[in-house]
């Protein structure tokens, strides 16, 4: 099995390395998204509580979970060039178990907006910002959950899909309104109620309370955090509901019916 | 090596409808037989062609490959199979190499078996020079070889393709089929092809034709071509209604079989007395006249004149 998820997960990596312009799109575009942003509002931008911190260091985290989650999600677009392809089949009709197949093409996409959030990890010591190895720790544990949940999203979304413009479309309507409602762009806590609710279910917003806190907590004091606890256990669950979906997913075999 | 066993298949359709794809389907193809299963677009064999891939679950019957049901042993069922669709499996941006190593991921091979595999396989497909080339930059033909070999890489019982030669000038045609045939030889593989070139079908060692989901015919080519005798008449009428006259005409006969389609008179069982009748007080009433040794073509031409009607 670990065989069969490594080759798929490479294969994803080196098709993505071969198009020099989705390389350069993909670290590039996160990055001007962040300074262009981060330094027009930084002027203009007073959180209750975080009167010290400016907004390039405010919208860091989030735009970190940006790139796990559309970097994640976008390369799941490879599933519907597959199946039209004809490639999906051939690896259907391998020996090889569902899960597998599954693991495979996550893996593989979520490393490529794992590896883009490692070069932008560099910022940190700019923005003025550190941690101690179980912050890097707890980071890390952040990102990858994060990444797993959404890019599975995204193999759900892209399964039964007929085309990647209506990938985009679909993504852009449900995916964007979902990260810019989970804190990224502006906190929670002093907006209408109803805009509060939405927040709190929202799973992206749990993503990135598990990518902000270790900026701003050391390691043991926030796995004892409610905040935290709560914002990994919906993380959890979320990578779990997503993968099982994925597995039904694609273990689903197309039947027809015996007679009129 | 498969019993397909009182197959039916049918598609759901909007509004509760259903669309007939297969009825009924029995047939065995006995192990190391080259196996066309031949018929006109939308006849079923694509349907056919992806239960026995193991991706569609058929709505009732049985198939069994190399004695094992394919709907209780998937698993064991796919380590038989190689697979070759009807549209590049292949990954462009990879290379040749690079997509064998996953095929051999998926069909969990040792390198060396890898290797071996390679090293016999890639002279007989002509491939050896092409191996770290991107399987996007080499032609139709070789893309069709590559694909054949990935196929074969793991030494699968029985190769299943569809329409193989989709798109293929005749050269790579020829070239992919004297490929197959050489697997075939060298490895005592048993091969299922779909396809609608019947000049593709007669290299086979049996065809079956299917149409409207309905088999219609199996057996040997030789056989099934014997059933319209040693030679027929072809007639190109002049118009369609010169042809409905000569089809009335000649059906008087009770030795002879007469079929039209169209402005298109066939006549089989007919003798030399019936041609010279025809050309001395017809002519000009026809286009062209041909005796001729029938063909595949000419058998389903027959057979799917006189098919029943589709039921659904």
């Amino acid at each position: 099995m670990i065989s069969v998820i490594s080759a798929l997960a490479k294969r994803e990596w080196i098709r993505f390395f071969r198009q020099p312009h989705r390389v350069v799109g993909s670290v590039a575009q996160p990055i001007l998204f962040w300074i262009f942003l981060g330094s027009g509002f930084s002027s203009s931008f007073r959180a209750p509580g975080m009167e010290t911190v400016s907004y390039l260091e405010y919208f860091y985290p989030g735009v970190l979970l940006m790139v796990v989650l559309f970097s994640g999600i976008f390369s799941t677009i490879t599933i519907i060039e597959d199946r039209s392809k004809g490639l999906l089949q051939g690896v259907l009709v391998a020996p090889v178990s569902r899960f597998a197949i599954v693991l495979g093409k996550v893996v593989g996409s979520m490393g490529i907006g794992l590896a883009q959030v490692l070069l932008m990890l560099v910022a940190i010591p700019f923005l003025g910002l550190s941690l101690d190895w179980t912050g890097w720790l707890l980071l890390l544990l952040g990102l990858v959950l994060s990444a797993l949940g959404f890019t599975a999203l995204g193999f759900v979304m892209a399964w039964n899909m007929e085309s990647t413009a209506g990938f985009h479309a679909i993504m852009s309507v449900f995916l964007l309104p979902l990260w810019m409602l989970s804190g990224a762009l502006f906190p929670m806590g002093h907006l209408p109620a109803w805009l509060n609710s939405v927040m709190f279910f929202n799973p992206v917003s749990h993503a990135l309370q598990l990518i902000r806190l270790p900026f701003y907590h050391p390691g043991g004091q926030l796995v004892a955090m409610t905040a935290y606890q709560v914002a990994l256990m919906v993380a959890l669950l979320w990578a779990g509901v997503c993968l099982a979906l994925a597995l039904w997913k694609v273990s689903r075999m197309e039947t027809g019916v015996a007679g009129p | 090596m498969i019993k397909i066993d009182g197959v039916s298949h049918y598609y759901k359709q909007p509004k509760g409808a259903v669309r007939q794809a297969l009825n009924n389907v029995c047939l065995e193809v006995p192990e190391k037989t080259l196996f066309a299963l031949t018929g006109p677009n939308g006849g079923g064999k694509s349907t056919l062609f992806r239960i026995l891939s193991g991706l569609l679950k058929p709505g009732s019957g049985t198939v069994r490959l190399g004695g094992l049901n394919i709907n209780t042993h998937p698993l064991e069922v796919r380590r038989l199979l190689g697979v070759v669709f009807q549209y590049p499996a292949l990954d462009s941006q990879l290379t040749v190499m690079e997509n064998f190593q996953i095929h051999a991921s998926l069909y969990h091979l040792d390198k060396s078996v890898l290797d071996r595999a390679m090293a016999e396989d890639l002279a007989w497909a002509d491939l050896k020079e092409r191996l770290n080339e991107r399987a996007g930059t080499l032609s139709g033909g070789l893309q069709r070889r590559v694909e054949l070999v990935k196929a074969l890489l793991h030494r699968p019982r029985l190769l299943l393709m569809d329409e193989p030669t989709t798109g293929l000038d005749p050269g790579a045609r020829k070239a992919f089929w004297e490929t197959i045939f050489n697997f075939r030889n060298r490895l005592g593989l048993t091969v299922l092809t779909t396809t609608h070139l019947f000049d593709e079908a007669e290299q086979a060692d049996r065809v079956a034709i299917l149409h409207r989901g309905t088999l219609l015919a199996d057996g040997t080519p030789d056989a099934l071509v014997q059933r319209l005798g040693n030679e027929m008449i072809v007639i190109h009428a002049r118009d369609e209604k010169v042809a409905r006259e000569l089809e009335h005409r000649l059906a008087a006969d009770k030795h002879v079989t007469v079929r039209r389609r169209g402005g298109e008179v066939r006549v089989e069982g007919a003798t030399q007395e019936i041609v010279d009748d025809l050309l001395r007080q017809r002519q000009g009433l026809f286009q062209d006249i041909a005796i001729k040794r029938p063909t595949l073509q000419d058998v389903f031409i027959d057979m799917t004149t006189q098919a029943p009607e589709e039921t659904a």
